[in-house]
């Protein structure tokens, strides 16, 4: 099945084409980050000047017509509102226009659902970690969902570490200036807090701003990271040990920090556990991942009336059916 | 005590070894270093927690609350009491034996401590008495909104029936019980704070 996935859900607009579970294109833009962090509308206005563009030159990629497309997808939710709605218009537009059918994807079940299918696992602890979600999640149940296991109890880890980078005055460009940055630093002792399976991010951000005149920026992103990442580590660890599973992938867009990887690789394979990420285009947001939940819920028949085909700002990813 | 002992369980944070000694039995609990993480986070957060284990044991043996007894604390292991019995989780509950575990709890809050695991895994009926363990997530505070959330572990892990009798025993021995139980009916109510437990 042809299905074309729009994802809008924060600072990307994504267009992917996915057929039976082959992403043909996978087209993005961007909304550029500046001092002042991200304002939802203008991020809107940035995805509304794009859509067209973006979808356009997925379909040429793909090298697809518009008459080929026999589904639509599109996030709806978890994100902010006025971007996700773009999205979602963007969907209508298509699917009322070809008469085809329209699923309505959670963000995070095609995060973790595309990295599980490219990592071939069939039943992992999933670590989930973008700018405003940072969770442990597990499969379970019948009909199949994504169960929370464990999660920040404030912000998201993307967003605690692009707060710090611009606390700090780094020029902002999401995790890479930090990740970059800490290649050089050494340890500063900073707050480390688990709670059984579940962190909080909030002390650690604000004790390393407080420090931001005293330590050197090096050496303040390096055991931010350190610190943030072993506390991810020890709580997927939790989850992995009393779960029983003997899988652990990564997913979202913090998963392509290289340190963050290899500290999860060594503690699942200390433990005999495989562990996989997918590529780094998958990780950030992108269209692909939705086309390709798309395709899997419409060919299931979980698909969405149009005339329902609204946002959910806070669309828990334990309420959605994974197909 | 060179010998290493057998290994009696596995957790994510450390090892539990039976070893012989003084002719008994002790368990030792040492938390193994972590080889994902830098070493002055590792070092930091085994000693933490070994410390702060060992610190309720003492304050609970001291406050004679039914725990194991500690005999030693080291840098990263504690030496303590092996319990015969069977955790509340594999155990048949009566109601008395329910109010006994709600009393046990609001001993330990009486202590000035919060348990952090407060479940039928981490309780042991020893003849016919209720003895807790596992202090690996406590912490010595008179916090209510910690004593509110061992409260709802134990809500969330028995039936409401079995939980009504665990309170009853709660709030009579509690010292302070009001505070405890009106957190846990505020943290119910919070929307993105939940408990999770592993079946």
């Amino acid at each position: 099945m042809l299905v074309i996935g729009i994802e809008s859900s924060a600072h990307t607009f994504g267009a992917g084409i996915c057929e039976g579970g082959k992403i043909l294109a996978n087209e993005k833009e961007m909304y550029h980050i500046s001092t002042s962090g991200m304002i939802p509308g203008r991020v809107a206005e940035t995805h509304i000047r794009n859509a067209a563009l973006v979808i356009g030159r997925a379909m040429s990629k793909a090298n697809v017509k518009f008459s080929d497309l026999e589904g639509v997808g599109y996030t709806m939710g978890p994100g902010m509102g006025p971007c996700l709605q773009v999205g979602a218009l963007s969907a209508r537009t298509i699917a009322r226009r070809l008469g085809i059918k329209i699923a309505a994807v959670n963000h995070c079940v095609a995060h973790a659902e595309i990295t599980r299918n490219m990592a071939h696992m069939s039943d992992p602890i999933v670590v989930y970690v973008s700018g405003g979600n940072s969770q442990l999640l597990r499969l379970q149940g019948s009909p199949r969902r994504y169960h929370v296991i464990g999660e920040t109890l404030d912000i998201g880890i993307g967003n605690m570490l692009d707060t710090f980078a611009r606390g700090i005055g780094l020029d902002p460009a999401w995790g890479s200036t930090v990740e970059k940055k800490a290649m050089s630093g050494s340890y500063v002792e900073l707050p480390y807090t688990v709670k059984g399976m579940d962190f909080s991010f909030t002390g650690l951000l604000t004790k390393a701003l407080e420090l931001a005149n005293t330590e050197s920026s090096e050496d303040l992103c390096y055991s931010i990271q350190e610190t943030s990442f072993s506390m991810l580590c020890e709580a997927a660890e939790r989850a992995m040990l009393l779960s029983g599973k003997d899988e652990v992938c990564v997913s979202g867009g913090v998963a392509q920090n290289t340190r963050l990887r290899e500290m999860l690789r060594k503690m699942a394979e200390g433990h005999g556990s495989r562990f996989a990420a997918a590529p780094n285009e998958f990780n950030a947001d992108n269209g692909g991942m939705i086309a390709f939940v798309a395709e899997r819920m419409l060919e299931k028949g979980y698909y969405t009336p149009i005339e329902n085909c609204t946002v959910k700002q806070r669309y828990r990813v334990n309420t959605a059916v994974v197909p | 005590m060179k010998n290493k002992g057998s290994l009696l369980s596995e957790g994510a944070e450390a090892k539990v070894f039976i070893v012989k000694a003084f002719g008994m039995e002790i368990l030792v609990k040492s938390r193994l270093p972590k080889d994902y993480r830098i070493k002055e986070i590792d070092d930091s957060i085994r000693k933490r927690r070994t410390k702060i284990e060992s610190r309720v044991m003492y304050r609970l043996n001291r406050a004679g609350v039914r725990a194991p007894r500690l005999f030693a604390a080291g840098v990263f292991s504690i030496y303590y009491e092996k319990l015969d019995g069977k955790l509340m989780k594999d155990s048949s509950l009566g109601s008395k034996m329910l109010k006994k575990c709600g009393m046990l709890l609001a001993e330990i809050h009486n202590a000035g401590i919060s348990h952090g695991d407060f479940t039928p895994a981490n309780i042991i009926i020893s003849h016919g008495t209720p003895y807790v363990i596992d202090f690996g997530l406590s912490e010595v505070r008179n916090s209510s909104e910690e004593m509110g959330i061992d409260l709802l572990l134990m809500k969330r892990s028995v039936s409401s029936s079995m939980f009504k009798k665990f309170m009853e025993g709660y709030a009579e021995t509690a010292r302070n019980p009001k505070p405890v139980i009106d957190k846990l009916e505020e943290i119910e109510k919070r929307g993105r704070y939940q408990i999770r437990t592993l079946g």
